[in-house]
């Protein structure tokens, strides 16, 4: 979403002078900016894991071996290294992750914008939110991701599927007081299309609370995808954090092997305690009137 | 009389939930690749036994009629035949509903109990080094992927320690009195797992929305009067701050339950989270389908529950209804 400082029409919302301000204030956050720096480098490991490491495949010699110079991460109980799953997991665990919020935030934000603009529309899509939001989603997912038949595809479009309603409910409230707004109207005099209207003025002014979403949303589709491939519903081809966990209680050695849970878990931790503090430090930096002790 | 109206007004919602599950499963069941019924014959089968199987599962009728005969046959709670264990699924899941219900009805309660005063605490000294200890405990419980927590407490408390006994929901050959305790001691861990995984929620939100109604005119005019900030804080700011918690239990419920559902896995508790592990390795469609529906029942009627006791909390839902 590097797309904030390419689109001239947001200036009517949020003039150049308020996002240069939220940059600087950013800047001054400590935390934003180590959060920042670990979902960096984990997005480096990710698109960098062929060259980190070898893709494990098949058996090693050292079955369950501690963490060592040779294995840093020590191997599991097929004697692969920890460290090569876990650096693949990251690709695996990312990609799922980026597809399914991307998706996710197309359809939720649409819906929520167009539903803002339509009024009638609107009604149906609230229903469908509270409807879905009220029910246990990860019981739901892992049905429809037996019944689909474990892959990558088949895992992305299923958080997908289930993670819309939140982004649509965190919009959709932002979206139905934009379009109550004074200028709203005045676009309405000067166009009748609404493409355009939403578009240029209603995506611009929900553009923050997008943003902070793509974030959250992404971090919760690593959960997700964890505990499907943990419950052994994780594409069985490739690795990815939540398999490594998956493999090792199948395995029995969850307990006698501690370096097999600690690193995937540690990996998991990271990526989802960075986003939400980047997110909320991104929070406080757009909003100058934040009191930071207070929140 | 609001107020039955209110109480008819949420059991009436709830019911559409529910007939929402109901109608997406059954959408998902027949519109979906996979198809259940075909899912335990072998691939290589003759067009005859693929006819006479769907014929069997009805699965040769018209959508409509398929869907009508669905409903009710749940009506009558009747989830179908488990495709592993040939017997009804119903009584297969009711077995393990009561210990699921167990795990998550302790940990809320647990959650709410410690997170209220968690809560006060960090509002009451905002800025200061307890806020900050409790703020990064919460924020650190919420990042955890559920099962992480779950085996390091197993790890550490059960193996390392040998505090707590690991696996199973009771020990065998214990009777009377002496099976509550094996009950009570075999909970602690998958407990606690979901208590430190959910109490992140509340203490943050019972943080802000207290901080929040400490700045509200009625509260500096009573510190004005010469009230002791304790009771003003416990007896007066406390009182509004609440609502947003109980709003919150609802929010959660949700997640209390797919929680459950990692952590039995872990601990090899025998409740429906347990039940649907075993029946994905085993595909065993009508079991999972069984155990979603009975998870978002039971969902949906403690949400129902949550609801009407905030209705009755706070006059103004009632009168906005």
């Amino acid at each position: 979403m590097t797309t904030v400082e390419q689109t001239p029409v947001s200036t009517e919302d949020v003039p150049p002078a308020v996002k240069r301000g939220t940059w600087r204030r950013f800047r001054r956050e400590p935390l934003g900016l180590l959060a920042l720096g670990v979902l960096v480098v984990l997005v480096f490991v990710a698109v960098a894991a062929p060259l980190l490491a070898d893709y494990p495949v098949g058996y090693g010699d050292q079955v369950l071996a501690p963490p060592s110079g040779e294995h840093w991460f020590g191997t599991d109980s097929l004697g692969l290294d920890v460290f090569a799953e876990v650096v693949w997991g990251a690709q695996q665990s990312l990609l799922t992750a980026a597809a399914a919020s991307l998706i996710a935030i197309v359809v939720g934000t649409l819906l929520a914008v167009v539903g803002a603009y339509f009024r009638r529309l609107d009604t149906v899509v609230g229903v469908v939110v509270d409807l879905t939001l009220s029910l246990p989603i990860l019981p739901l997912m892992i049905l429809v991701a037996a019944l689909v038949g474990p892959s990558t595809m088949t895992i992305i479009l299923v958080i997908a599927a289930f993670s819309w309603p939140e982004v649509t409910r965190v919009v959709r409230s932002q979206a139905l007081a934009v379009v109550r707004m004074p200028y709203v109207d005045a676009a309405r005099l000067m166009t009748s299309s609404p493409v355009w209207i939403i578009t240029r003025h209603v995506v611009p002014a929900v553009l923050p609370l997008i943003l902070v979403s793509v974030v959250l949303t992404a971090s919760r589709a690593v959960l997700s995808a964890a505990g499907l491939a943990f419950l052994g519903l994780g594409d069985p081809n490739t690795w990815s954090w939540g398999r490594i966990l998956y493999e090792a209680q199948q395995a029995g050695a969850m307990s006698t092997a501690w370096w097999l849970p600690l690193f995937p878990s540690l990996a998991i931790f990271l990526l989802v305690l960075a986003a939400t503090m980047l997110s909320t430090a991104y929070n406080d930096a757009r909003n100058p009137r934040h009191d930071k002790g207070a929140r | 009389m609001s107020l039955f109206l209110f109480v008819l007004k949420r059991v009436g919602r709830g019911v559409a939930t529910i007939w929402f599950a109901v109608t997406v499963t059954f959408l998902l069941l027949r519109l979906l690749p996979g198809d259940p019924a075909l899912a335990l014959a072998s691939t290589n089968m003759t067009d005859e036994t693929r006819a006479n199987l769907l014929a069997e599962f009805g699965l040769d009728q018209p959508l409509p009629v398929q869907y009508v005969k669905y409903i009710g046959e749940l009506l009558q709670g009747n989830l179908g035949i488990s495709f592993t264990q040939n017997s009804e699924v119903t009584t297969v899941l009711m077995d393990r509903l009561p210990w699921t219900l167990l795990l998550a009805g302790s940990s809320l309660l647990v959650t709410v109990i410690l997170g209220i005063p968690l809560g006060v605490l960090a509002a009451s000294r905002a800025g200061g080094v307890w806020d900050r200890i409790v703020q990064v405990v919460a924020v650190t419980g919420q990042s955890l992927f559920v099962p992480s927590l779950g085996i390091l407490l197993l790890y550490v408390l059960g193996l390392r320690l040998g505090w707590f006994p690991i696996g199973g929901a009771y020990t065998d050959g214990t009777y009377g009195g002496e099976w509550y305790l094996s009950v009570l001691a075999h909970l602690v861990l998958p407990c606690l797992s979901l208590v430190l995984a959910q109490l992140g929620a509340y203490v943050l939100t019972m943080r802000s929305t207290l901080i929040d109604s400490l700045g509200e005119d009625y509260v500096v005019l009573a510190r004005a009067n010469g009230m002791p900030a304790r009771r003003v804080l416990w007896k007066h700011a406390l009182r509004n701050a609440l609502l947003p918690t109980t709003t919150l239990v609802g929010l959660q419920l949700g997640f209390v339950v797919g929680g459950a559902v990692l952590i039995e896995t872990v601990y090899a508790y025998p409740g429906i989270g347990r039940g649907i592990y075993e029946a994905v390795t085993q595909l065993d469609f009508p079991v999972l389908q069984g155990a979603f529906l009975l998870l978002a029942a039971t969902v949906v009627v403690a949400n129902m529950v949550t609801d009407i006791v905030y209705g009755v909390l706070d006059p103004r839902v009632k009168a906005a209804s």
